[in-house]
């Protein structure tokens, strides 16, 4: 059996999502590893770097000796590959607008979004403003909002603990998705 | 040779704020470089024409939110000489002390990001530590942690809490040891002085015809502060020095943004010390005269001007605003050419930007 | 505080001299040297508050005047550029800065309605470059000899022009 690359590639994905994802051996192991895994993932939200306007000094006080919130396992990361989280601080503008999309895009399952501060409910003090988007969940969807003007460090740690209890409550496993 | 176009940007670790940095390099160098700024436009322009003077006071602070109160301070100022208002000393004092206080806040918060950017985390830990000192103080006084909505025409809000002198004599002794410990940690770094030295020269003419303003005009030789040479308020009753450095380099306005923080402790002692009693606001009326109002104060990161038009409604006609970062930004290709890749890092950082500013 | 005082221009009115100085106040140097190089194009000068001063210059002279400013009366610093729109046209202000000095000085020029263009100072102080491209952006004048005259705070498709009165967003 003599394979070209692309096909050999595709012969995996078929086999092997044959095996894992539609036989009773994927729900199987879904089973068994289900709780460790919603375990660990709920333990280790990372967000990305990421910072509009005036939250974005809140979010980045978050992590400071004071509000520490690397006791829930939140982490910045740099690059949109390796985070769970979304957080959207400011005003989203209409420049900026294809920017957050493909962000979002590129952010690999399972993902979650947090918008974080009046301007990114509803546009805040700018909702009138030729220039602003009035709230980001206009184009991506959002799980939690926090509210305030600005929103204070501890709203944020708040939100990532009820962000822990919804990962909780619905669980899923990872390979088929149930 | 290998030529291309690199983006830094719009989302990348060290923009504070969002902006585009496309870079041309041959290899590892630079050797043309083209900033994009406008992802944060929200047309606070346009909108101040439709509010009323009052209610621009907390938009006026969203414009930089790493040293709101300096904005809303200088808007005030502006609208103050549009209407030919006074102010009473003890007003003046609470606000020189709480722009003191809120110019150290600034600086620890751009030592801390310029810190974790160049990889020593050690350092935002400290600062960041340090900042919830002052942000205490601030927050006893105004109610908020980081957009105060303050000043008001003819003065401030309201008088000072209990014990805020005890506090803040405290809070300068207290910072002024931090500040000697984080002498010996910067200076005593090979590292942190090999990526500073030497790295994103601009020299004085090219400073001043480029329109920077602030520390990196200081730390380029010329000795200018608007606090010192064009003075408002009660600057010139009380006692300090610019802080300025002949070099020109990163180093150089790290090393004036450090004594800065000195030079305001020695200001907010002579500040609580010296306030007079009194009332601390007059009122304003509520419609403003036909005519035009300036105002110019020394923001932390440079020189912020507002220009207002009154129509004798109580709205404004036109309000201008200068913001000292857009102008740097724009003299960045200067300091960036003949450096490599790595050293963007360090010279952007020195330049303490706050895209909210920029944009507007 | 600082208070607001109104002369025409002529040395006796109301501008105090200190002691140890010795021939003229620098705003008097900068109000002579601008008369004799434009004798009817500079008017209407004020002095709004100490070492703030205005003028209002025609539109064609502007450039010489900046270069002039610069060249020999040392304002090293260009401050702000703003556009203002009334019914009659526009108005530009512009804010240049001495260091040496310590002087403001607030130039005036007005455009008409239907042509709104003026040269371009960014080849004398290149801080007037993005601070020019703005005012195009946002109100729409044009600057003449500009390097680069691109739209800067909104995305380069934009079609409006949104500070002019006429933009309901």
């Amino acid at each position: 059996m003599a394979f070209r690359s692309k096909d050999f590639l595709k012969w995996c994905d078929e086999v092997l999502e044959g095996i894992l994802r539609k036989s009773p051996v994927g729900s199987g192991i879904d089973y068994v590893t289900k709780d460790f895994f919603n375990w660990a993932t709920r333990n280790s939200l990372y967000y990305l770097h990421f910072g509009i306007m005036c939250c974005a000094l809140e979010m980045a006080v978050a992590s400071a000796p004071r509000f520490d919130a690397q006791r829930m396992g939140v982490i910045a990361r740099s690059t949109p590959r390796q985070v769970d989280i979304l957080i959207v601080n400011g005003p989203v503008s209409k420049k900026l607008k294809p920017a957050l999309r493909r962000l979002y895009d590129q952010m690999p399952e399972p993902k979650w979004v947090i918008a974080m501060g009046e301007c990114a409910i509803s546009g805040g003090p700018f909702y009138n403003s030729y220039s602003v988007v009035p709230g980001v969940d206009q184009f991506i969807p959002v799980d939690i909002y926090i509210p305030g003007c600005p929103a204070r460090p501890e709203a944020l740690i708040d939100a990532f603990i009820k962000l822990q209890k919804m990962i909780k409550d619905n669980k899923k496993g990872l390979l088929t998705g149930k | 040779m290998a030529e291309m176009w690199i983006n830094m940007g719009p989302q990348h670790p060290m923009t504070h704020g969002l902006w585009n940095l496309r870079i041309k390099v041959d290899g590892e160098t630079i050797i043309d470089a083209e900033p994009e700024v406008g992802y944060l436009h929200r047309g606070i322009e346009k909108l101040c024409e439709s509010k009323t003077y009052t209610q621009i006071i907390p938009i006026a602070d969203r414009l930089c939110y790493g040293a709101s109160l300096s904005w809303s301070h200088l808007y005030c100022v502006t609208v103050e000489d549009l209407l030919g208002l006074e102010v009473p000393p003890r007003a003046e004092y609470i606000r020189v002390a709480a722009l003191e206080m809120q110019r150290i806040a600034s600086h620890l918060m751009w030592l801390a990001a310029y810190a974790a950017d160049l990889g020593a985390m050690i350092g935002f830990i400290y600062s960041m530590r340090d900042r919830e000192v002052f942000i205490d103080l601030l927050q006893a006084l105004s109610g908020s942690r980081i957009t105060y909505n303050f000043p008001r025409f003819g003065g401030v809000a309201h008088d000072i809490p209990p014990n805020f002198e005890r506090d803040s004599l405290r809070a300068c002794d207290y910072m002024e040891k931090r500040l000697k410990e984080y002498e010996d940690l910067y200076e005593g770094s090979k590292v942190f002085m090999l990526r500073n030295e030497g790295v994103g020269l601009l020299k004085k003419e090219d400073a001043m015809n480029l329109g920077v303003t602030g520390p990196s005009l200081r730390a380029s030789g010329v000795r200018y502060d608007l606090r010192k040479d064009m003075p408002y308020s009660v600057y010139q009753e009380l006692d300090f020095e610019p802080a300025t450095h002949k070099d020109g380099d990163c180093y150089a306005r790290f090393k004036v943004r450090m004594d800065e923080m000195y030079e305001s402790c020695k200001i907010i002692r002579q500040a609580v010390t010296k306030m007079p009693k009194g009332k601390w606001r007059t009122l304003a009326p509520r419609n403003a005269p036909e005519g035009t109002g300036l105002g110019r104060v020394e923001d932390p990161r440079g020189e912020g001007v507002m220009y207002v038009v009154g129509d004798g409604t109580d709205r404004p006609y036109r309000l201008k605003i200068r913001s000292p970062i857009f102008v740097t930004v724009s003299a960045a290709p200067k300091m960036l050419i003949g450096y490599k890749i790595a050293d963007v890092v360090a010279i952007m950082g020195g330049l303490d930007m706050c895209i909210g500013e920029s944009d507007r | 505080m600082a208070e607001r005082g109104k002369s025409t221009g002529r040395p006796e009115e109301g501008l105090e001299r200190a002691p140890s100085r010795i021939g003229e106040d620098p705003e008097e140097r900068v109000i002579r040297a601008l008369l004799d190089g434009f004798p009817n194009t500079v008017t209407d000068f004020k002095k709004l508050r100490k070492g703030v001063l205005r003028a209002k210059i025609e539109r064609r002279e502007l450039y010489k005047a900046c270069k002039l400013l610069k060249d020999s009366l040392g304002f090293e610093h260009l401050s702000m550029i703003s556009a203002v729109e009334y019914d009659s046209g526009f108005e530009l202000v512009y804010h240049i800065v001495s260091y040496q000095e310590r002087l403001l000085l607030e130039l005036v020029t007005t455009t008409p309605k239907d042509d709104p263009s003026v040269d371009s100072i960014s080849s004398i102080w290149g801080g007037a470059n993005w601070q020019e491209r703005e005012s195009y952006d946002l109100m729409g004048i044009k600057f003449n000899n500009h390097p680069k005259l691109e739209r800067i705070l909104l995305p380069k498709d934009y079609v409006y022009h949104p500070l002019r009165k006429d933009f309901k967003g």
